[in-house]
């Protein structure tokens, strides 16, 4: 129980932005049905662009992440239109977009590094109060930084499920010709759709370099679990990838405390996703056999 | 004969050049021809470099030189290979994303073990204790010569590949990577036919990967990033994914740039080296990637010739 209600505590403050980068990314992932592997580093210029306006304009931490999430967002819409946009019109595979994503992640991480420098930054941000939930200390920092995630991840749900542009985005996500004959203009929702998924990764990236340091493999770091929440929780839309998300993180709090080492919960978790979805994928074409 | 020309920077490089286009060659396998996407080669590179070095350093074998260099080698070799057929079972029905997610989560699988196993492997700290399994005088000999070494094991496997194109095997591996579900109802084994492709390719990454320990001397977790995947596949991309020879084109153009003329020929400030150069060489290798797959989808060299057999059937 004790272990339960730590890793719960723990699971939940700590792994927080991965909820908000996996609901990001299976937005684009939805829509574009791309991989997306420059999407970890949407998650690391957020961090960066945090700190850059933190330390730079003195502003404290909550004012920054909106800035830190529209920049990341801007950079979002720039790699479609620059990139994804024109490969679409070119005809490149899908296989050759993931290639081309995985160019543009490495573009990216090194390139920013000519932009904000080789060493490891942090956020100038005062050291937190400690508070202790169902028995565990968690910073205040980290409680804030969770009920932002939660507010911010619910704000989308609510966006894409309820609101008319969010009909607008699952319409072109299921059926893009379909979708542009009801008067839905693709250009305009597939930009707002990058925009949306870049600001979820900046602001996640953001909750992250505060968290510890704002270093070039930030995202990189995150995004086989982004990857592996989406694949796993995304058949089932949103609502999915956010219980996947939390799922996650509380199995990896759970199996540091208990195996004492973190390596060995992301280990464990790695292989039990990847199993799934090898199950799965036999189940599926088991169905379609039939 | 005179070999002061040839300094360590530049028996580095040109060891560099051929551990990589063994690894391009061998991706070619996976990528060009039967179209997976394997974004985990370090991971099988790492698995074979690091169970070569445990069991040449930790085990006790009850024969020297060279006999247990040869059976630590073949360890490697075959460790990498089993992972290749275990990751390939766990891969080859699913799709691009599937593949992604097995082959990366298998990379940094690698990596954690590498880095936490730390009686096995020394953790982050390395592990030091290998060396060449002979002494011909002084370091610069012993280098050359594993440099020469490792120019015969890339000179092999370009040799298999090249057989392997010309062979019913290969074009078997063309046609699943064309159309896999069109070449299963032609009564093609598909998914045995990837998943051999994939752990003999591994093995043979495994293999490299020792051939690279050997060299390095010193295993370190940091020795497994994503660069060596990148090397290998921005060069088998920009050479030409579906030629034998694009691998090669291309690891000249990119790595043999960056670590041999760059490295040792340009008169750039000192400085520039330690981060300046290598931040760089991986920005440009990334952009490359991009470059090549939008404007010139088939690399250098072009598309796949057909071999004599199809020519003789539908012309050139």
């Amino acid at each position: 129980m004790d272990l339960l209600s730590k890793a719960l505590v723990i699971g939940l403050t700590e792994h927080a932005p991965l909820v908000l980068a996996a609901i990001g990314f299976a937005l684009l992932y939805r829509l574009t049905g791309l991989m997306n592997v420059a999407y970890s580093e949407t998650v690391t210029l957020g961090a960066y662009f945090g700190m850059w306006v933190n330390t730079t304009f003195g502003l404290n931490f909550y004012a920054v992440l909106l800035p830190a999430g529209v920049m990341a967002g801007l950079v979002s819409v720039a790699t479609y239109l620059a990139i994804f946009r024109p490969a679409k019109r070119r005809n490149v595979g899908t296989l050759e977009l993931v290639i081309i994503s995985f160019g543009l992640s490495i573009f990216m991480r090194h390139g920013l590094q000519f932009v904000f420098g080789y060493p490891v930054r942090f956020y100038d941000v005062p050291p937190p109060d400690t508070l202790r939930v169902l028995g565990t200390g968690v910073s205040t920092f980290r409680l804030l930084a969770l009920i932002s995630v939660a507010v911010v991840s619910l704000a989308l749900y609510w966006f894409i499920q309820k609101s008319r542009l969010g009909l607008q985005i699952r319409a072109l996500a299921s059926d893009e010709g379909l979708a542009q004959a009801s008067g839905i203009r693709p250009l305009a929702v597939t930009v707002l759709i990058w925009f949306i998924a870049g600001m979820a990764g900046g602001l996640a990236g953001a909750f992250y370099g505060v968290g510890s340091s704002v270093v070039p493999l930030l995202g990189w770091r995150q995004f086989l679990f982004i990857l592996l929440v989406v694949l796993v929780g995304g058949t089932r839309g949103l609502g999915g990838v956010i219980v996947v998300g939390i799922a996650t993180g509380v199995a990896l709090a759970a199996m540091t405390l208990q195996f004492g080492q973190a390596y060995y919960a992301q280990l464990a978790l790695i292989a039990a996703f990847v199993v799934f979805l090898k199950v799965r994928s036999r189940r599926t074409a088991e169905t379609g056999k039939v | 004969m005179n070999l002061d020309w040839l300094d360590a920077f530049l028996i580095y490089g040109l060891f560099t050049v051929c551990i990589i286009t063994g690894l391009a060659l061998l991706l070619h396998l996976q990528l060009g021809l039967a179209r997976i996407a394997n974004f985990g080669v370090v991971g099988f590179f790492g698995i074979g470099m690091y169970t070569f070095g445990v069991l040449y350093v930790k085990v006790d074998w009850p024969f020297a030189d060279p006999w247990q260099f040869f059976v630590c080698l073949l360890g490697g070799t075959l460790v990498a290979g089993l992972s290749g057929l275990l990751v390939g079972w766990l891969t080859a029905d699913l799709n691009e994303d599937g593949v992604l997610v097995g082959t990366l989560g298998f990379a940094t699988a690698v990596f954690i073990l590498a880095t936490t196993e730390k009686d096995i492997t020394g953790g982050a700290q390395g592990m030091g204790g290998l060396g060449f399994p002979y002494d011909v005088g002084g370091v610069k000999a012993n280098e050359t010569l594993w440099l020469l070494i490792a120019a015969v094991v890339m000179a092999a496997i370009l040799y298999y590949v090249w057989r392997v194109h010309r062979s019913p095997y290969g074009r078997l591996l063309v046609a699943v990577g064309a159309n896999e579900p069109l070449a299963r109802s032609l009564g093609k084994p598909t998914f045995r036919t990837k998943l051999w492709v994939f752990a003999v390719s591994s093995a043979g990454m495994g293999l490299l990967g020792a051939v690279y320990g050997v060299m390095e001397r010193f295993l370190r977790p940091t020795n497994l990033g994503i660069d060596i995947t990148l090397a290998a596949m921005v060069a088998l991309v920009l050479g030409g994914s579906a030629r034998v020879w694009g691998a090669v084109v291309g690891v000249v153009v990119t790595v043999g740039f960056f670590d041999i003329v760059v490295q040792s020929y340009l008169p750039l400030p000192r400085e520039w080296y330690s981060q300046t150069i290598p931040v760089l060489r991986e920005a440009l290798f990334g952009a490359a990637l991009i470059i090549v797959l939008m404007f010139r989808p088939v690399g250098i060299l072009g598309d796949m010739r057909r071999d004599k057999l199809m020519r003789s059937m539908h012309g050139d």
